[in-house]
């Protein structure tokens, strides 16, 4: 008498396991994706209702300080800031349905047309910073853990803390002022040529680099100590093979997490980077716009970073169920 | 009629009290060709109508000109007119401009295309539509002359037009593209044609070959790097991937004056600080009490404090700056400011006034045993606006005066400082004004003036004094220049009585150029014209400079 299976999925063909896994990855997918819109809507209404709450006129603002009160009624009328809130907010609500954000109140040009390329120079430096950042990260972390207690593993600590320590507008000007000023190999303002690109992303992305540091050796030392490393080690494995494929694979999961949150820090990040760097990205679009009470850009602007972080967020998960099989069916 | 010739001379008369021009503006030999690198600051609209700002104007104006310009001399020359005329009752001025001139578009710049953008701008309540107050309408008389219709006469017209904000655009291009268009792509029938620019990043433009100045301009191109943090700005510069850093830091300014490959260069703007002060909530509707508390004020500390000793000067009248029509030195003989800082003086005038010290505690308290507690409003922006108020807070209370700062968050500072008498709730705020235009029109009718109350006018202290406004119409109104620079005189004088504000000292505006950049002009309201700038090539390439 042949063995019985319990569970007759079990006698299901190695494919359909496949087709179940693509299946709940496609449903994890459109679910966020839902939740995306409906986090998006709900955002605006709080960023609508906040604006509204706080004092400031922004036909004043846009008038000026001087202005006389007619021309700030004019202002009022022609912007739509006269009319009720709730009819203000539909017709927003309205527009925003087919994709249009309104025009900024300064510029007087549509929000998509300005935060689009902004969003993608954000992204840009986001981008290549958290590369550094990780990369760096997992080198030192993993050298950090293997040389534990030794001269290797103190220098790359003292690199950590000075890194955590060191806010980033010290460290940029700093950068500005050596390879900029002194030594002139770097431009310092713009994002003109690849150039143009190494001293932001080197400040950003080392910056969250020691930060990460940190959490990389914690994370490897506590899988080096497993058994299965010391199996590992016993049945003669070499070290560099222990350390990178059995040890960092098993450490890969808090680690994706640290750096999925690590990604909202870098956005945080960039728009201080952006302002001493002059990068043209959304962070520093943001702030400006808030400074202005351009309700319109900034709403636009905290839309697309909340649409970018939730995105990014997707994006761990998905890495999540590539370094750890057993989530993808969950 | 009388001819410009008249006003040119009054100008010429206010001049003769202004700075002179930086002095690499006279340097001789231009140079043809290479592109201009600037550092800017747009975070609104380019279209003039819409921004005020000298961030602004520094870009516009490269390709935008007026009918009358204002040079950094301070005299006002014709541009697109090449003279004006003013009829007997002083209610009608007529240009007559220069032909031949076209926009960047191709659109002839004529009489109707200038009534057209005054008259558009009175319409659609452009910002600067303060300035042209009494203006009725604009018409076209012929093809080459255009005549300005007043209500009222006003001598403030054509220094007000010489405002780089009241520049003529295409109406062509305007009818096409709106506000919204021009706003990203200005064009007027400036030296340079806008071709490039991306929000944030920059704004090129290129040589107008059509140019119809003769010989003008001397370079390719200018760009405009839009770099909104200062110490970048500077780095920048230093580095040399720029030519001109603006709103240089009062404390880099001597470690910059060491660079041989830099200029720096300070002059007094047309912004004076000053501390508003509620004229309707007791005891401050008392001059003596009002007085008393611009005595207390060591106006010599806060320049040496907030502005390194460099930043700012000492203002010397009340109100106005020098350079603006009309001006006068109102000190005291042997004083280095109005005012000068005497808390004995003080002391003494409140103690006229009903407040003095009674129970030994330092601070002053009426018959009744009140003390005199003040609320004093400030915002964290400007240059120094939040150090000036902390010092402003610990000299008034060497006077005995309590004072609570609050500090508000721009915005809501802004809008808490723009309602009217009833529901303005401070005593003490401190602002800065500023008279771009340098006519004493604005600060007359509009920031002092009993009519110009907030919220309908800009003043804030809820100032009224009948000899003042009787002063400021007559010189709204007065053709003569002598006679008007005399009322003007005297309603400083008055002023001083009156003291309707704290007066403090006047900003300075500090750029950093590099040497091999000649012909610029820095302008007292704080605009750059680049247009009139050259390149010493030979200079640039010994500096290594190779972009």
């Amino acid at each position: 008498m042949g063995f019985v299976s319990p569970d007759p999925r079990d006698n299901l063909p190695a494919t359909w396991e496949g087709q179940k896994t693509g299946l709940a990855m496609a449903r994890m997918i459109l679910n966020r994706f839902i939740f995306m819109i409906f986090a998006g809507l709900l955002l605006l209404t709080f960023l609508f209702c906040l604006f509204h709450a706080i004092p400031g006129d922004p036909a004043r603002l846009i008038a000026g300080d001087s202005a006389p009160e007619n021309l700030v009624q004019s202002i009022r009328v022609a912007y739509g800031l006269d009319q009720p809130l709730m009819t203000q907010y539909t017709t927003y609500m309205a527009k925003v349905m087919t994709g249009d954000f309104g025009l900024s109140n300064f510029s007087r040009q549509p929000v998509l047309q300005i935060v689009g390329p902004r969003l993608l120079n954000t992204a840009k430096l986001a981008a290549w910073s958290m590369l550094l950042a990780m990369t760096v990260s997992l080198i030192l972390g993993c050298l950090s853990a293997t040389y534990w207690n030794h001269p290797v593993d103190r220098g790359i600590t003292a690199f950590s803390l000075v890194g955590i320590c060191t806010p980033i507008f010290v460290t940029g000007i700093l950068a500005i002022y050596l390879f900029g000023v002194h030594l002139r190999w770097l431009p310092i303002g713009g994002m003109t040529t690849w150039k143009h690109y190494i001293m932001p992303v080197a400040t950003l992305g080392l910056a969250q680099a020691a930060g990460f540091t940190r959490m990389v050796r914690a994370c490897m030392i506590d899988a080096l100590g497993r058994d299965f490393v010391t199996t590992a080690r016993s049945k003669g494995v070499p070290e560099h093979v222990i350390v990178f494929k059995h040890a960092l694979r098993n450490a890969l999961l808090p680690i994706i997490t640290l750096f999925g949150l690590g990604l909202g820090h870098t956005l945080g990040g960039a728009a201080v980077a952006e302002s001493i760097f002059n990068w043209p990205g959304l962070g520093r679009l943001m702030v400006d716009s808030i400074l202005t009470r351009d309700l319109p850009l900034t709403q636009g602007c905290i839309f697309f970073f909340a649409m970018l972080f939730i995105l990014v967020n997707l994006i761990v998960d998905l890495l999540y169920r590539w370094a750890d099989p057993r989530m993808a069916n969950e | 009629m009388k001819a410009y010739s008249r006003i040119a001379s009054a100008a010429a008369l206010a001049a003769s009290t202004f700075l002179s021009a930086p002095s690499w503006a006279q340097d001789a030999k231009p140079q043809y060709g290479g592109e201009l690198v600037l550092t800017g600051q747009l975070d609104k609209t380019m279209f003039p109508g819409r921004n005020t700002d000298a961030g602004g104007m520094d870009v516009y104006l490269n390709s935008c000109e007026n009918l009358v310009e204002m040079t950094g001399d301070r005299v006002i020359h014709p541009m697109l007119a090449k003279s004006w005329t003013t009829s007997a009752d002083q209610k009608k001025v007529t240009f007559k401009l220069n032909e031949g001139i076209q926009f960047h578009d191709g659109t002839p710049f004529n009489a109707e295309a200038a009534a057209f953008v005054y008259n558009e701008a009175l319409a659609k309540k452009f910002l600067y539509v303060s300035l042209l107050e009494g203006l009725e309408k604009v018409t076209a008389d012929s093809e080459y002359e255009v005549s300005f219709h007043l209500t009222t006469p006003s001598a403030a017209l054509i220094p007000n037009l010489a405002y780089r904000t009241m520049c003529i655009f295409s109406p062509t291009a305007y009818k096409a593209k709106g506000e919204e268009g021009l706003g990203s792509n200005i064009i007027g029938t400036g030296p340079f044609i806008q071709t490039e620019y991306t929000k944030g990043e920059y704004a090129l433009f290129k040589r107008n070959d059509k140019y119809w100045q003769k010989g003008k301009p001397y370079l390719d191109s200018i760009r405009i790097l839009f770099v909104p943090d200062v110490s970048t700005r500077v780095a920048m510069l230093e580095s040399g991937e720029v030519d001109r850093a603006f709103g240089v830091p009062d404390f880099d300014v001597p470690r910059l004056s060491t660079e041989s490959t830099l200029k720096v260069n300070t002059l007094p703007s047309l912004q004076q600080y000053y501390v508003v002060i509620n004229n309707l909530t007791k005891p401050l509707d008392d001059p003596k009490v009002r007085q008393a508390l611009n005595y207390a004020i060591d106006k010599a500390g806060i320049v040496k404090s907030v502005f390194a000793g460099t930043g700012a000067t000492l203002s010397q009248a009340p109100t106005l700056t020098p350079g603006v029509f009309g001006f006068a030195d109102m000190r005291e003989p042997g004083k280095d400011t109005i005012f000068a800082f005497d808390l004995n003086k003080a002391k003494s005038l409140l103690k006229e006034a009903g407040y003095e010290d009674r129970n030994g505690d330092k601070f002053v308290e009426n018959a009744q045993g009140t003390p005199l507690s003040l609320k004093l409003w400030t915002r964290k922006s400007g240059k120094g606006e939040y150090q000036i108020a902390q010092l402003v807070q610990s000299f008034l209370e060497k006077l005995g005066i309590k004072v609570e700062l609050t500090v508000l968050e721009s915005a809501t500072f802004s809008a808490s400082l723009s309602l009217g008498p009833k529901e303005a709730k401070y005593d003490l705020a401190l602002l800065g004004w500023t008279i771009p235009t340098a006519d004493p029109d604005e600060p007359m009718m509009y920031m002092t003036h009993t009519k110009a109350w907030k919220p309908a006018g800009a003043n804030r202290m809820f100032f009224s004094n009948p000899e003042t406004d009787r002063l400021a119409e007559l010189a709204h109104a007065e053709g003569d220049e002598t006679k008007r620079a005399g009322y003007v005189r005297s309603w400083m004088a008055e002023l001083l009585k009156q003291a309707p504000v704290i007066y403090l000292p006047t900003s300075n505006l500090t750029e950093a150029v590099r040497t091999y950049v000649h012909g610029g002009q820095y302008l007292p309201a704080g605009t750059y014209v680049g247009s009139s700038a050259w390149i010493d090539q030979a200079e640039k390439k010994k500096q290594g400079i190779t972009r």
